[in-house]
């Protein structure tokens, strides 16, 4: 069979045994499918959706209920979006619980994190052009977070609503982060993030003498895997568009001021939560940067692990870095929780 | 000290010359973002004769926002806006309480519980000549 160019984009061969699903769960790939559906949809949402404070609801009810299929490529954006948070986490716990981390691969390790960083940015500025009572005060709490931040807060809120209040210009700033700042960086990433899994030799396997199994699968064997996996994804993106429609509130109007929704977006709950214990800096900017350094130095402050262990599911020598992130995945989870039990 | 080689010189040289470089342009590129290209919002509300708030009333302006209270002393105004991250408060029996955190308040804005740690600011409200009051917001910045 002659290759062809998507072929081309993968190795000749690959070792079998760090080619199952059970070893990569199929996770970094289908997050570059779900991009790559994000972009699609998205591309078409923007024929109707109009970035002002009067039009943005409206537009999104025109695309969500008038437009034809509009509901649908809605929901699939949504759904897409959402996904890949959940993929993102997956792929982050199975390159940390496989030790795949060590050189040379910790570059590309703080690579992947970024993307992550830039998901949820996307997934927030995303959510917040809804622009409707839904958003409100997630977008006020949001940004009113950033102004707690000493020394740049003022600026950086500026910046971000270029007011001093959320109003017409800071829509138009989340949208031009969300369609094109944030979405060209998170590409840009995306394509180097991709780039360095071959630069760096591949999945990550024992070096070849400590090998036990030598087998190794052809890219058309990987491709097919592939295109299963992104079927596998794109019916279940279906399935979730057809049974749990994106959410959608009434337009803001000067008496929604006192009403509308107040949680934060799902994968916000948990910081929520933190904030009704107190200071807004600590609880909602300096908790959430410390995760985040926690898991970006995993590669160059923890015990690493030996490599006569990589390419299996958890190494005894590489424990702390498990736990490290066992725990904040808990207490994140265990925070989104206590949120949803108000 | 030991000499530093000619080599070693220009790499320096070059290397703090393209960070001072890089610093410079950041600098603008954040000055060009930070513009404020909006107007602040009205801090002047009317909110009408003096004579459809009678003594006991507590009216609440949703645009402000604040409810306009009115007692024997005279008129204030008590911001909705929580002093923790700036939700508006809900008005309750026992005074006013944040749905987004759980701050809550007096029914004179007195905080009662965290996580805020402020009151509720009260603004003055002024009567014109003409019989119709005025509220002035003081803090204009809403607070972080």
């Amino acid at each position: 069979m002659r290759p062809n160019f998507f072929h081309h984009l993968h190795p000749p061969t690959v070792p079998a045994e760090q080619s199952r699903w059970r070893y990569t769960l199929g996770a970094g790939g289908t997050a570059i499918f779900l991009m790559l559906m994000l972009i699609l949809t998205g591309a078409l949402e923007m024929f109707y959706y109009i970035p002002t404070p009067e039009n943005a609801a409206r537009s999104v009810q025109t695309i969500t209920y008038l437009v034809p299929f509009g509901g649908l490529v809605r929901n699939l954006h949504y759904w897409s979006a959402q996904l890949l948070l959940v993929v993102s986490a997956v792929h982050l716990v199975r390159i940390v619980f496989t030790g795949a981390y060590t050189p040379p691969r910790r570059f590309n390790y703080l690579l992947g994190l970024a993307l992550f960083l830039l998901a949820i940015l996307l997934d927030f500025t995303g959510y917040i052009l809804r622009w409707d009572t839904g958003i409100q005060w997630a977008l006020v709490v949001g940004t009113n977070l950033v102004k707690t931040i000493p020394l740049v807060g003022a600026t950086l809120y500026t910046a971000l609503t270029g007011s001093v209040e959320p109003g017409p210009a800071t829509l138009i700033r989340f949208y031009a982060w969300h369609i094109f700042g944030l979405t060209l960086i998170a590409m840009i990433l995306m394509i180097w993030h991709a780039f360095r899994v071959r630069r760096d030799g591949g999945i990550a396997v024992p070096p070849p003498g400590l090998r036990t199994v030598s087998d190794r699968i052809s890219r058309f064997e990987l491709v097919r895997r592939e295109t299963l996996a992104m079927i596998f994804t794109a019916s279940a993106l279906i399935l979730l568009s057809s049974l749990a429609p994106a959410p959608i509130a009434p337009p803001i109007t000067e008496i929604s001021a006192i009403s509308g929704e107040v949680s934060a977006p799902w994968f916000f709950l948990w910081v929520q939560q933190m904030l009704k214990w107190g200071d807004p800096f600590l609880w909602g900017v300096l908790v959430p940067l410390i995760f985040l350094a926690l898991l970006a130095i995993i590669p160059y402050g923890f015990p690493q692990p030996d490599p006569s262990e990589l390419g299996r599911w958890c190494p005894q020598s590489n424990r702390l870095a498990q736990i490290t992130l066992g725990v904040i995945a808990l207490a994140v989870i265990v925070l989104t929780l206590l949120a949803n039990a108000r | 000290m030991t000499p530093i080689s000619r080599r070693n010189f220009l790499k320096i040289a070059a290397t703090s010359l393209l960070t001072a470089s890089g610093a410079v342009g950041l600098g603008g590129l954040l000055r060009f973002i930070a513009y404020q290209s909006e107007q602040a919002p009205a801090i002047e509300f009317d909110l009408g004769p003096a004579a459809n708030y009678p003594i006991g009333s507590r009216t609440i302006h949703p645009n402000i926002p604040a409810v306009l209270i009115h007692t024997e002393s005279g008129f204030s105004a008590i911001s909705l806006v929580c002093t923790h991250l700036g939700c508006t408060v809900e008005t309750k029996d026992s005074g006013f309480s944040c749905p987004c955190h759980g701050s809550t308040y007096s029914k004179e804005g007195r905080l009662l519980s965290g996580p805020a740690v402020e009151d509720l600011d009260v603004w003055p409200v002024e009567l014109k000549d003409n019989g119709r009051l005025l509220v002035r917001k003081t803090i204009v910045q809403p607070r972080g």
